[in-house]
């Protein structure tokens, strides 16, 4: 394929008018010619620029309700709440976080009851049913489209009714929660007291990855501490997930061993650092030979707090 | 506690982090934008509600990705919610359809857009540059790209529905498009 044709067919893939064929034929080239990748995606870039002459219109007021709704009803993570919390030495903050989101499933629900009255009072009926009225080009009685309302009506007032339903379940269990969480929250008030104990949650920005969760439980004054790793990809047979501490004194991450997971991607562990840990530690996962190594090799897939 | 006044890359690199707060500004910023073009695209204003809908969701699933060296905020989510609304006019069959060619002629870009708000104030400035450069173009370049822009059709479609041979079609818009690069970047 010449340059020619490489032009063409990345200039009508940003306009979004290639057939299944050539969009194949292009994705191919793409993978294969960085050059063609660069072209691809920089005219991508200038016909998204053509949106700058588009007249702004402001979207309903209830759109970022829906947003939130849509993202809740999809199970998208983190829809409401900000994710990769850093849980700090008592762990209040999560149980803060648990707090807030009662009370806003709480105004949530209050908002859908009245959106439900305002669907009921819309449904009220209208004098003269028999005056026609236009729509899109045609003429219905206004019988016709009173039941087609009535219709939709009903339809939204069954959505909104299992939505607070589910509102209601959702309410429930943060509230059962919040009081698991308190009563945690108590142990390691308790632990604190006798240990210097750190909880972090990590979360990866390898896309493979970025479902994945790790939270670390690490006492600092026993230089021990617990690894919870769920969603875990599997990784190749000659290889294994190893886990490190950083310590800020220290020039290498300090191995802590390997871990592996489940059929689920999902281990909970103890660790202890082959080396002590002085200074306020971060954690490492990377994906290393079988068996481990002395010092990281591979790549790392997630670090923090 | 109020948040500080960050750039819209840096809104969208916090959405990516997890900062529900941040996405919410975006929203806020990039929403009455998108939802112009959506509506422009799709002619329904219930149906470009959906897609607005479902963008946002998709962008802030997709935020982590955004590279802010690669592109602009609002250039990355005005490359998502085209896919999107391109998708819903496959899925009513819109795609496919032939057009009257009286709607190319009708079937253009506003001039600049400016709603007088601060925080628009740097778009407003593209958006002379990009319609200054839009109107260098010669008219039956101009005219396919802005059709092909707001339609999501087929260039066979196009072709047909425009009566025009579908070389001249694929050859104006890449000799367009280039240009239009061309004189974005700064070129002559």
């Amino acid at each position: 394929m010449d340059e020619e044709r490489f032009e063409e067919l990345a200039a009508m893939n940003a306009l979004g008018m290639l057939e299944n064929d050539e969009k194949r034929a292009l994705d191919g080239a793409i993978a294969r010619d960085k050059d063609v990748r660069s072209l691809t995606l920089e005219l991508e870039q200038v016909t998204a620029e053509l949106a700058y002459l588009i007249k702004p219109v402001e979207p309903p007021a209830n759109m970022k309700k829906r947003i939130r709704s849509k993202m809740r009803a999809k199970g998208v993570k983190g829809a409401g709440i900000s994710r990769g919390v850093i849980i700090g030495g008592s762990g209040w903050a999560l149980a803060a976080g648990f707090a807030l989101a009662s009370v806003w499933l709480w105004q949530d629900r209050a908002g859908m009851t009245r959106q439900l009255a305002d669907a009921s009072r819309a449904m009220a009926p209208v004098n003269n049913p028999a005056t026609p009225v236009v729509d899109d080009g045609k003429t219905r009685t206004l019988e016709e489209e009173l039941k087609k309302r009535r219709d939709e009506f009903e339809s939204q007032k069954r959505a909104l009714q299992a939505e607070i339903e589910s509102l209601r379940k959702q309410e429930t269990d943060a509230k059962a929660q919040t009081v698991k969480l308190i009563a945690e929250v108590a142990a390691l008030k308790q632990q604190e007291q006798e240990s210097q104990l750190q909880i972090a949650t990590l979360q990866s920005k390898v896309w493979e990855y970025r479902r994945s969760e790790m939270l670390v439980v690490w006492d600092q004054k026993r230089s021990q501490g617990v690894v919870v790793l769920d969603k875990m990809p599997k990784v190749q047979s000659d290889q294994d997930y190893q886990l490190w501490v950083v310590d800020p004194n220290k020039p290498d991450p300090v191995s802590a061993g390997v871990v592996t997971v489940d059929s689920k991607g999902s281990v909970k562990a103890s660790f202890k650092p082959v080396e002590a840990v002085s200074g306020e530690a971060k954690f490492a996962l990377s994906i290393e030979k079988k068996g481990g190594v002395p010092k990281s090799e591979g790549q790392l897939l997630m670090v923090g707090p | 506690m109020s948040q500080p006044e960050f750039s819209e890359e840096e809104l969208l690199q916090r959405a990516g982090r997890g900062d529900a707060r941040s996405f919410d500004q975006l929203y806020d910023r990039l929403a009455p934008r998108l939802f112009g073009l959506l509506c422009r695209m799709l002619h329904d204003e219930r149906e470009a509600e959906d897609v607005l809908q479902d963008g946002f969701v998709l962008l802030w699933e997709r935020a982590a990705t955004f590279d802010a060296e690669r592109s602009k905020a609002f250039t990355w989510a005005v490359m998502l919610f085209r896919h999107k609304a391109i998708d819903r006019m496959r899925m009513l069959g819109r795609r496919n359809r032939l057009v009257d060619s009286a709607v190319l002629e009708q079937t253009t870009l506003a001039g600049p857009a400016y709603s007088g708000v601060d925080d628009e104030v740097q778009a407003h400035e593209r958006s002379l540059v990009v319609h200054a450069a839009l109107n260098e173009l010669p008219k039956e370049q101009r005219q396919l790209i802005e059709f092909a822009f707001l339609k999501g059709l087929t260039h066979h479609v196009i072709a047909e529905s425009l009566g025009i041979p579908l070389g001249t079609v694929k050859t104006n818009i890449r000799r367009g498009l280039l240009r239009l690069r061309d004189l974005l970047k700064g070129g002559a």
